[in-house]
């Protein structure tokens, strides 16, 4: 699993995917924590095949007990069938995800883990002194479905928004707009059901100072390559299947 | 664990609980040759005098078989319960290993032990609340081959006396025919259903 360091501050904004042993057939992921003093959050923790490699390069930064917490995007199993397995190895954490969701995910095993419902409107995370902003996003792709905004790393995580089929082992940052646009362009037209829900993230996330945009799958955005997203995805029509 | 085990334990704890339902329905057809039986023998007066005892008896063999499979039944969803935990704390044990394997030198490493012991001490418990609830199963199970037993005594009495019934013989013979097919059924799914929970074990 490679590790990249995204934000260094006060606390650390840390990456982790592009994990050599994953099985061909499943999709492969990105992960995300946010360390701080005391506290760990990691995002979209992933499915089960990934739970020993990514507990394992977390374990680098943070013992299990600082684990504390876990947040879920959205209730597809790339984003969280692991919850049953964390849910053995961590000794008090929680999981913010979806109050609509929470009869799905606890599908994957949710026992010591206590279940933190997000309502529709979204609300905040604090580990220590970070405040984290959980952005609304229902639709893009999932019904109830949930973004991490950071506005001092000026990062935002945006699930399933963003993301890009990839070859193994693809740099972490997008370095060529225009050539990555097709690695994008169906996953978004297929995935994301809604362009009236599109349009109303979009106005949202303009209204954010964003440095990095970071999705679940593919490459991360940085600076202008963000406004590019924004525009192309904007001009992009979604929900072709019907 | 490998996955054929796995996927024999489920089938195993799956097919107790269809070879139980089996059960059922042929304690219900014993149930409704019990009143058929009291039927005819009324019909027949005197010359079925001595069936008459017997088709009461009949009756409460099969309540006595419906009660102990509701209650065996109950048990075997208690036992699929376990079977699942069973295999979600191998599972978790099993991972947790991985991750034992995979951390290299990682500066928290240590801070793992207490949870895989945890894991590794919750997969053992739920192996032996799996086996003691087997065993008590086994138990159950041999309970019901003893009303499965009498009825055949039974239907061995309820020819003799279908006997002495003149123009009813042949209707009364019928009623201990089917008694005693039914017993034999119940033995023989009760059986299986035996051999199925002592052949489950577990192994890494
Ligand atoms: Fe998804
Ligand atoms: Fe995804």
């Amino acid at each position: 699993m490679k590790m990249t360091k995204i934000y260094e501050g006060p606390y650390q904004w840390l990456m982790f995917g592009r994990d050599e042993n994953k099985p061909d057939k499943i999709i492969d992921t990105n992960q995300y924590v946010v360390r701080t003093g005391s506290r760990c959050l990691v995002i979209d923790p992933g499915g089960v095949e990934l739970f020993a490699p990514m507990l394992a390069a977390v374990l680098h930064h943070a013992p299990v007990e600082e684990i504390t917490d876990l947040f879920a995007s959205h209730q597809d199993p790339d984003i969280i069938s692991s919850l049953g397995l964390w849910d053995q190895a961590l000794p008090n954490a929680k999981l913010h995800a979806s109050a609509l969701w929470e009869g799905s995910i606890r599908h994957f095993g949710c026992e010591t883990i206590e279940y933190i419902p997000i309502q529709d409107n979204g609300g905040v995370i604090t580990l220590d002194r970070v405040e984290l902003q959980v952005i609304p996003a229902h639709y893009m792709h999932a019904s109830a479905n949930f973004n991490i905004y950071d506005p001092n790393a000026k990062i935002l995580m945006s699930g399933d928004v963003g993301a890009a089929l990839e070859e193994p082992g693809a740099p972490v940052f997008v370095d060529n707009f225009d050539e990555h646009v097709e690695k994008m362009r169906f996953f978004h037209q297929r995935w994301m059901p809604s362009n009236q829900a599109k349009r109303f993230w979009i106005d949202r996330v303009r209204d954010l100072d964003v440095e990095i945009l970071a999705p679940q799958h593919g490459r991360m955005f940085k600076g202008d390559d963000v406004k590019r997203f924004l525009d192309w995805f904007d001009a992009l029509q979604v929900g072709i299947a019907v | 664990m490998k996955k054929n085990q796995v996927k024999s334990q489920f089938v195993a704890v799956a097919s107790i609980a269809a070879e139980l339902s089996d059960v059922m329905n042929v304690a219900k057809e014993i149930s409704l040759a019990a009143a058929n039986a009291k039927a005819i023998a009324f019909r027949a007066g005197e010359k079925a005098k001595g069936f008459q005892p017997i088709t009461d008896f009949i009756n409460e063999l099969a309540k006595d078989t419906i009660n102990l499979v509701n209650n065996i039944n109950l048990q075997a969803v208690k036992l699929y319960q376990l079977t699942v935990n069973e295999h979600k704390m191998t599972a978790a044990s099993n991972q947790l290993a991985r991750v034992k394997k995979l951390t290299g030198n990682a500066a928290y490493e240590a801070s793992m032990n207490t949870s895989q012991e945890q894991a590794e001490q919750r997969k053992m418990d739920c192996r032996r609340e799996f086996q003691s609830h087997v065993d008590q199963l086994l138990e159950q199970l041999a309970s019901v081959m003893h009303p499965a037993r009498a009825a055949r005594v039974i239907a061995a009495n309820s020819r003799i006396e279908a006997s002495q019934a003149g123009e009813y013989l042949q209707s009364l013979q019928a009623v201990a025919e089917s008694v005693d097919n039914a017993a034999l059924v119940i033995h023989s799914n009760v059986q299986r259903c035996r051999t199925a929970l002592s052949i489950i074990n577990f192994t890494d």
